[in-house]
């Protein structure tokens, strides 16, 4: 957050791209500032009960007019806590966001309006759910003309869903090095052969692709567009919709089965438990965040004791479980999302800073206490990361830490130990008294728990540095 | 809507992609058509089951926002 006086300068670094408008940063506050040239659009979508209806149906932010004046309208939206990427999101997430934007378009079309971009990034997951929060991406619709997001909601929607379906959920990573969506042309490379028999894959991407191929070079835009109807277009986002809503990435739908809930007994299990409640409570702490969290089975038993709770685990199929639990359960305060410790997310786009890299949005969120629970033996022997480095990491957005030490001779630590065979020795380090020392010039001990009927220590840490 | 300017473009919507939807939308259009009459005949023969799913509809429904 920037603390100079001017508001350009204030202006949030994701929003250059849309003349119609910009968000900025009104000390903690972030609004949306309405420009002139799109006074009309504004006014008819908020007199027409076009924005109310949305909002009603929890599918749009709710904003309210703050100043309206000849030159500026600004709105404040809803806060949102924290703001995931779509290269964060498990399957189920991206493929609701790929939902919510074509019901929002078909909407849109029915009162005379388009989305004017279809970017992944207009969309995120609040209160339990995926929520568009965009609220200038609407344009007038004007009768014949084709839809103008149409391509970018294929390289930043099905194309990722399709090809994670296909290869799986690394393919979603690769929004993060296309912040642009996925190349048209590479999407349909990647596909195997067998898609071209699918209508929908065959029209929607290879002949896509073949089309943009055929025409980028265009240069003075002189082929005529031909004219298409509403109801051509509706046709388009009904069978996209269709099609997206039955996809399947097996990688995740098979994880619920063979998932052993955890590596305690009940006794472990309880006293565990039981320890993070008292301590999280003895904080007063209202926004909690689990990282290497699993499914939100640990987040789980302080939830009712928060506010907000984020969840985090490298694998998707936990962070899917998670978001179906929360689903059927209609929970508010679980956002879960993937993220890989070793690698977190980095601020990516025009200076690095269009989109917030991990750290930075978990140094603006300030949680108040960050759990990591049987994380520390990854993070230390799979990531061959020092504990030094590992407590510099908590360390920059942690006030208060609770974190699990598994000992040598817990059985997932032997496993970590025994693969590493003759340099297993190197690792010899991987004791808690030199955990200790080397979380020491970050952290101090408020508390230290040996977990009942286990192998692990429970810590609660303060950082020194805050 | 004519009478209002559109919003000028800050991203390029693709020239192909802009003429492939006629292509597009007809071949969802047959698609969606014969999923339709397939759907008919189907429930003539009483072969539908009904299938629940957590998904919410497309079309968004005015009357009960208010």
């Amino acid at each position: 957050m920037p603390n100079d006086v001017s508001e350009a300068s204030h202006v949030h670094e994701a929003s250059f791209r849309d003349p119609s408008g910009y968000m900025f940063w009104d000390g903690d506050v972030l609004r949306r500032a309405v420009n002139p040239i799109y006074f009309p659009q504004y006014k008819k979508l908020q007199d027409s009960g076009f924005f109310e209806t949305l909002i009603k149906k929890e599918l749009l932010i709710p904003h309210e007019e703050t100043l309206v004046s000849d030159d500026k309208i600004v709105l404040t939206p809803e806060p949102i806590p924290f703001i995931t990427h779509p290269y964060e999101w498990s399957f189920e997430q991206y493929k609701h966001a790929a939902l919510l934007t074509l019901q929002i378009q078909k909407y849109a079309l029915s009162k005379g309006f388009i989305l004017k971009d279809a970017s992944a990034y207009n969309v995120t997951f609040h209160k339990g759910k995926a929520v568009f929060i965009d609220t200038l991406s609407f344009d007038f619709y004007e009768e014949g003309t084709p839809w103008r997001a149409y391509k970018q909601f294929i390289t930043h929607f099905l194309g990722p869903l399709v090809l994670a379906k296909f290869h799986g959920m690394d393919m979603i990573k690769m929004m993060q090095s296309h912040i642009d969506g996925i190349p048209i042309q590479l999407i349909a490379s990647l596909l195997p052969g067998k898609t071209k028999l699918s209508s929908v894959l065959y029209t929607n991407i290879h002949l896509l692709a073949k089309m943009e191929q055929k025409h980028h070079t265009d240069y003075k835009a002189e082929t005529k567009i031909s004219k298409i109807s509403k109801k051509a277009q509706e046709n388009i986002i009904t069978s996209l919709f269709e099609y997206i809503k039955k996809l399947k990435c097996e990688e995740e739908t098979e994880w619920g089965n063979y998932y052993q809930k955890i590596n305690y007994n009940d006794t472990a299990f309880k006293a565990k438990k039981d320890l993070i409640q008292d301590w999280v409570n003895s904080v007063t702490a209202k926004k909690v965040i689990d990282i290497g969290g699993n499914d939100g089975t640990f987040g789980r038993t302080i939830i009712d004791d928060v506010d907000e709770l984020l969840v985090t685990d490298i694998d998707s199929g936990a962070v899917a479980y998670n978001y179906q639990q929360l689903q059927q359960n209609g929970e508010t305060k679980m956002l879960p999302f993937v993220c890989d410790v070793l690698q977190p997310v980095p601020g990516i786009g025009f200076n690095n800073t269009e989109r917030d890299s991990l750290i930075d949005r978990l140094v603006n969120y300030k949680p108040d206490v960050v759990m990591a629970l049987a994380l520390i033996h990854h993070i230390t022997l799979s990531g061959n990361v020092p504990f030094e480095k590992s407590a510099a990491f908590f360390a920059k957005f942690s006030t208060h830490l609770i974190i699990e030490f598994p000992k040598r001779e817990d059985s997932w630590v032997e496993s970590l130990l025994v693969r590493k065979r003759e340099f297993k020795e190197h690792f010899d380090f991987y004791r808690w008294e030199s955990f200790e020392k080397g979380y020491e010039s970050y952290f101090k001990i408020v508390k230290k728990e040996f977990i009942a009927d286990s192998n692990r220590i429970l810590y609660l840490l303060e950082n020194r540095t805050k | 809507m004519s009478e209002f300017l559109m919003i000028p473009l800050y991203f390029d919507p693709g020239l192909g992609a802009m003429i492939a939807q006629a292509v597009v939308a007809a071949a969802a259009g047959i698609l969606l058509f014969s999923k339709n009459v397939m759907y008919k005949i189907k429930s003539f023969l009483g072969l539908i089951k009904e299938e629940e799913d957590q998904y919410d509809s497309i079309d968004i429904d005015d009357e009960d926002a208010k």
